[in-house]
């Protein structure tokens, strides 16, 4: 951690004064570290959000009995509220193999994070609340599908601060606009410092990814040195105040923050190895790869809570129909990048305390939607977890023969969340913030650590 | 949500009741065992909310005769049964609607003890079934003693010397009482600056500088003051401050970003009843149930104001995208409830839902008895997916004319083509044949080219159709009673509630709403009502808030039990007297606040003669011993930018939106179709929910999700990245060198004068022309550093400058 320096003018005497708050402002940027006496296994996230919501039935959680029942009607009640009219049951078109020493089964969708299998944890017996996008999207992301909330990495920032000073604590890489859009990244009543800092955005390819107005068009750094300096000699004519000592070191981490971005963002210094590791040498692999390596040099340059979206300006993983081109393409973008990722935190010894997580707003029905689709289903769906402290190698809950309902190691989001800010050392119990007279928290009044997956 | 929760549990409790039985033992549990086993779990990990002292959803588990009788869901346990058992199921936590105890499960012990027992048919020791009388479960009547539920009573204005104003014989009372004077008169062109920006949002020009420190009259000040209350921007300015109160937005945000395509009549109604000091009362009532206070006679104009106002009630962001239409109704209903408690009241009757507000005396059937005035109320024109708020027609008299014009001559067109039709087919039916079934294709020619031109005159018709304006807002429903949901949950109704307000606010006992009316009428008269002990304060106190930087009561939108303590309860009272008796003028408001000397302070600490002190005992300035320096809002800040670079277009009211009524802003294919380029004045850029405007929301603007009447003042990075690198100060930076430079050809000697006029509207001392000297130069040898022409570097270097003076604290912040 670096100390901020400060110059040497009256200002330094009104800093250690009781009214100095705009010195303690600058220290907690750096503190926050909340220590709630528990093992902290994970120091930061990397959360993988595919937007639209995968099937788990095509991809991580087979079903012998819906290939079996291929063709025919549910034979349990449907839900009450559904997206869209479903038909009936739809077998996978893909085949599924078991994986390394656990034996976990992967579809052929996602050949290369198949071979990590002994790595992930997967928690089959996740379900939401809604079966909209937005609705979900929002739960995922806030814990809250009706208020507006903060979003898990501002909690993340709020309960333990920045790794690094000159970064902001949570970073969300070519995120989404729709659906909740910035509410899902947003600080809400948090402080606005916990915000996610938004690099790039869906909709614009991966090598547009950075936050704005970190570069300046027009000047030098030499020429903003001076601006900055001129700033200051201004301020030290007026009266002294903590607010404004305050703002003054906030352009002056501002004038690092733009030195330091462009730094963590710059990949010409990896090896060809390492670019192909991530697919960065195929155009189809070459988007979600830049993120994802994006999202590992963010995390060794100290970022806490790193979200990579795949989306596009398309259906994204909303196959409603035409299952079998959809979730083929969406899945040849990501399998190779995210495994990747696992194996490159894995050598840089990163994925012991970094927690990887990839998660879709909800799953997919095992009833077909028209001829060749499934519609959305928050019922049960499956997230998995890598590294940071969780259960590797493990199947942690199930949904039912078809895979229509989670049945057995049932967790909800505020479940996945509470065990999420768990593996951080965080007790999602005492992560509170006062806002409008009540204590609010991630998970609300809910939440349950699930203690079986982690290791 | 029944039959998946049978087959949820069906496929569940199987397994879940596996521990229970799986303990050796505890398949022969006896009536001694509930005594001296089961009860003392119940007690120790469910007593707290079902016990003798409070009896959450109306269970109590304290006695076997509780567990029998149950709460408003039925019986806590079928002995035998836990599929039946409530309270197996609970403490199974199996249901996410029904998870008990909160937080913590039971013991996996515990679990299988109780879950056992229950199985084992729920021996017991026998007496009495039953149940014990509930204790009275809410008693609002006693809770009548908070502060704020109390009547105001004009408290009598204390003799302080020096201070003949009533605000200032309050504050300087409440000053007096903790060894503290406050700081003396601010200088003159502070106050003006001050005043400028409070009341209008903007800075004072150059001459009206001039023109102010010119004027020794006594009156000047106040002079000031009516100019600018009189001003239209005065009502730009604090229609924001009530945008934030009611959450506006152009858009709806959370799941499906779709355009609030007519609300900005409601924001010009704003402005407009600002402007016209509308009285506050009226300006409420008309918000709540103006669609009912039209009557024949009202004139049309007044009338689609009236209708306008309701806006208020529907520009929540709603789950449009709800598959459960039953919730989405009641989230709407919900968001009303909540938005008009907190925004009117101070209070956040939200909580009620679910079950009885834990802290202010507000139960669920007070929240079921204001719900039922929304359930009857039409909010909504189709809850189906994507669902439509309700529009109401406001279009002026010509157009509803010419528009019935219109349509009649499509449909007189269409009777034409019709006639034509039915005539051609008459001609070639054969007898006894329906003509109607003759193919249209059939026909002759010349028919063919009649009918053509007959469409087409119907088409022409058609498009000479103007839509009729609209605007956001309600109409009446079905009137009926609202039952309480059970936990909150919507599937669960419990009893219903008669239409009214919460007991504890009655004034002259329940509201008297008609059979056949929503109830919204008695409502405002009830919020109105010059005996309410909140409407008054709420806004005075909101008024000293935008005014001082901090309220009275601090948490200006929590009055309730989790509020802050007003600091002078005195002052506020006599405010909130003064604003009923006034006839509820917030102009005579804002001359009451901005002359007193209180107001018009220094906000230099060193200027009260008991600065150590003051610091000491009040550093946060709670008792306005002296004024507060503060950052302009967002909006300012804009404002400020663009009416110093000279473009700011000073026009009124009208949509900047690009979209239609309902279209999307943002779909899943993230495409950022908003446009922020207009020079206009930031009220009427439009609020786009999930996506605010960057300078506007890097600088604390509200999200327009909930009401916030106290917007917070962060310092952060971002902030300084925009100021440096964003393309408005740039830009504002360039114009303001450019009129620099133009000005004095040749030597720079009066330039950093000219810079300062035109950024801060006064003179640079001699030490800040120094530093404007020092930095050009500086600024000049880097550009000559990294090789930029000679030609270009002076414009470039003073341009750098007016952008450091830009970013700094003197145009950002009113001291």
């Amino acid at each position: 951690m670096q100390s901020i320096p400060l110059p040497t003018s009256r200002r330094r005497a009104l800093a250690g004064s009781a009214v100095g708050f705009g010195w303690l402002a600058a220290r907690n940027l750096l503190a926050g570290t909340v220590d709630h006496g528990l093992p902290v296994r994970a120091r930061r996230v990397i959360f993988m959000f595919m937007k639209g919501g995968p099937s788990h039935v095509d991809t991580f959680d087979p079903k012998p009995k819906l290939s079996a029942d291929d063709g025919k009607p549910f034979p349990a009640a449907k839900p009450r509220v559904q997206f869209a009219a479903t038909g009936n049951l739809l077998a996978s078109p893909w085949r599924f193999r078991r994986y390394g020493e656990c034996g976990s089964p992967v579809s052929d969708l996602f050949p290369h994070v198949a071979r990590h299998v002994d790595r992930i944890c997967f928690l089959h017996g996740v379900h939401g609340t809604n079966a909209a996008h937005g609705g979900a999207v929002l739960k995922l992301h806030t814990g809250s599908d009706t208020f507006v909330r903060p979003g898990m990495g501002a909690w993340v920032s709020y309960g333990l601060g920045t790794l690094n000073t000159d970064l902001p604590a949570f970073v969300t890489i070519c995120p989404t606009l729709a659906h909740g859009g910035a509410n899902n990244w947003g600080s809400a009543f948090l402080p606005a410092r916990h915000q996610g800092v938004p690099l790039g955005v869906a909709s614009r390819p991966a090598t547009e990814a950075r936050m704005k107005f970190i570069a300046n068009p027009r000047w030098s750094a030499d020429v903003q040195r001076a601006q900055l300096d001129f700033i200051r000699g201004l301020g030290d004519q007026a009266a002294a105040d903590p607010v404004l000592e305050s703002r003054l070191e906030s352009f002056e981490l501002a004038f690092r923050m733009q030195r330091a971005m462009p730094t963590v963002e710059d990949l010409s210094g990896e090896t060809r190895e390492t670019l192909a590791l991530y697919g960065l040498d195929d155009p189809v692999t070459a988007n979600f790869g830049r993120q994802c390596l994006l999202a590992r040099r963010f995390a060794e340059a100290g970022v806490r809570f790193i979200q990579v979206t795949h989306s596009d300006g398309k259906v994204q993983w909303d196959q409603h129909a035409d299952l079998l081109a959809g979730h083929g393409e969406k899945a040849a973008e990501v399998d190779k990048p995210i495994a990747g990722l696992l194996e490159d935190l894995a050598r840089r010894g990163l994925l012991d305390d970094t927690l990887v997580v990839w998660s879709g707003e909800f799953g997919r029905t095992p009833v077909a939607q028209g001829t060749n689709g499934r519609d959305h289903n928050p019922e049960g769906f499956t997230i998995w977890m890598a590294g940071g402290g969780v259960r590797g190698g493990f199947r942690y809950g199930a949904t039912d023969d078809y895979g229509y309902y989670a049945v057995d190691g049932r967790m909800s989001i505020h479940d996945v969340h509470a065990t999420i800010l768990h593996l951080l050392g965080v007790d999602h119990l005492r992560l509170t913030y006062r806002h409008g007279g009540r204590d609010f928290r991630l998970t609300d009044v809910a939440g349950e650590v699930h203690e079986a997956v982690v290791a | 949500m029944a039959l998946r929760r049978l087959l949820a549990l069906s496929l569940l409790l199987a397994g879940a009741v596996a521990p229970g039985r799986a303990r050796a033992g505890e398949a022969h549990l006896t009536a001694d065992d509930f005594t001296a086993r089961v009860a003392p779990v119940l007690e120790r990990r469910c007593g707290h909310c079902h016990g003798a002292q409070r009896q959450e959803g109306g269970l109590r588990l304290d006695s076997f005769a509780g567990l029998v009788a149950g709460g408003d869901s039925g019986p806590a346990i079928v002995p035998g049964s836990l599929a039946e058992s409530l309270l197996a199921r609970a403490v199974l936590r199996r249901d996410e609607t029904l998870l008990m105890p909160p937080g913590e499960a039971l013991p996996a012990d515990e679990l299988a003890l109780v879950t056992a027992w229950i199985e084992a048919g729920a021996p017991h020791p026998g007496g009495s079934l039953e149940p014990p009388p509930p204790l009275p479960p809410f008693d609002p009547v006693a809770q009548r003693a908070h502060w704020s539920f109390t009547p105001v009573v004009r408290p009598p204005v204390p003799v302080v010397a020096g201070a003949a104003d009533p605000i200032d014989a309050f504050v300087r009372q409440a000053l007096a009482a903790v060894g503290v004077e406050p700081t003396g008169p601010a200088d003159r062109a502070t106050l003006l600056r001050r005043v400028t920006f409070d009341l209008t949002g903007l800075p004072p020009s150059a001459d009206e500088v001039a023109a102010f420190l010119a004027d020794d009259s006594p009156d000047a000040f106040a002079r000031v003051v009516d100019r600018l209350l009189d001003s239209p921007q005065y009502g730009e300015h604090w229609a924001r401050h009530w945008l934030d109160v009611v959450r506006y937005a152009d858009s709806n945000g959370l799941d499906e970003n779709v355009a609030h395509g007519t609300a900005w009549r409601y924001r010009d109604w704003v402005i407009a009843s600002l402007n016209e000091d509308l009285p506050y009362d009226r300006f409420l009532r008309r918000q709540v149930a103006g669609d009912l206070l039209a009557t024949p006679d009202t004139p049309a104009a007044e009338r689609n104001a009236l209708f306008v106002a309701t806006g208020f009630l529907v520009l929540g962001p709603k789950v449009l995208a709800e598959g459960d239409q039953a919730k989405l109704a009641a989230d709407v209903v919900d968001e009303q409830v909540d938005t008009l408690s907190r925004a009117f009241l101070g209070l956040s009757f939200g909580c009620a839902r679910c079950h009885n507000h834990k802290f202010d005396p507000v139960s669920q059937a007070d929240y079921a008895a204001l719900a039922g005035i929304f359930t009857s109320t039409r909010s909504m024109e189709s809850l189906a997916r994507i669902a439509r708020w309700q529009e109401n027609v406001v279009a002026t008299p010509e157009a509803l004319a010419a528009h019935a014009e219109a349509t009649a001559t499509v449909e007189a067109r269409k009777g034409a083509v019709a006639a034509e039709l039915a005539s051609a087919r008459g001609a070639v039916a054969a007898a006894g044949t329906d003509p109607a079934t003759v193919a249209e294709e059939s026909l002759p020619e010349e028919v063919h080219q009649r009918l053509t031109a007959l469409r087409d005159a119907v088409a022409e018709a058609e498009r000479a159709v103007v839509p009729l304006d609209t605007a956001m807002g309600v109409v009446e429903g079905t009137p009926a009673d609202a039952r309480i949901a059970i936990r909150g949950d919507h599937l669960v109704p419990g009893r219903r509630v008669p239409r009214g307000v919460p007991v504890v606010l009655e004034i002259d006992g329940p509201l008297a709403i008609p059979p056949a009316a929503s109830g919204r009428r008695e409502l405002a008269d009830w919020l109105t009502d010059p005996r309410h002990p909140l409407t008054a304060r709420v806004i005075v106190n909101r008024v000293w808030r935008w005014h001082f930087g901090r309220g009275i009561v601090a948490t200006t939108d929590n009055f309730g039990r989790l509020g802050d303590r007003p600091v002078n309860q005195p002052l506020l009272d006599w405010l909130a007297a003064e604003l009923v008796d006034s006839g509820w003028s917030l102009k005579a408001l804002h001359r009451r606040i901005l002359l007193s000397a209180a107001w018009q302070r220094s906000s230099t600490a060193a200027d009260s003669p008991t600065a150590a002190r003051a610091l000491e005992v009040d550093p946060d300035n709670h008792l306005a011993w002296r004024a507060t320096v503060r950052r302009l809002e967002a909006e300012s800040i804009r404002d400020s930018l663009l009416a110093v670079g000279g473009t700011l277009d000073r026009s009124m009211g009208g949509s900047l939106l690009h979209v239609a009524n309902r279209a999307f802003l943002f779909d899943h294919t993230s495409i950022d179709g908003t446009r922020y380029d207009a020079p206009r004045r930031s009220i009427y850029m439009p609020v786009i929910r999930n996506h605010i405007q960057d300078c506007l929301w890097l600088f604390d603007c509200t999200d327009g999700a909930v009401p916030c009447g106290d917007r917070g003042t962060s310092t952060v990075p971002s902030q300084a990245l925009w100021l440096l690198n964003g393309d408005l100060v740039l830009d504002v930076a360039e114009r303001v060198a450019t009129s620099v430079l133009a000005a004095t050809p040749g030597d720079g000697a009066p330039r950093p004068l000219l810079l300062f006029r035109r950024v801060l509207g006064r003179s640079p001392t001699a030490a800040e022309e120094r530093l404007v000297a020092e930095a050009v130069a500086r600024i000049t040898a880097r550009l000559a550093e990294a090789g930029t022409p000679p030609a270009g570097r002076e414009a470039a270097a003073w341009t750098a400058v007016a952008q450091g003076l830009l970013a700094g604290d003197e145009l950002l912040f009113v001291r």
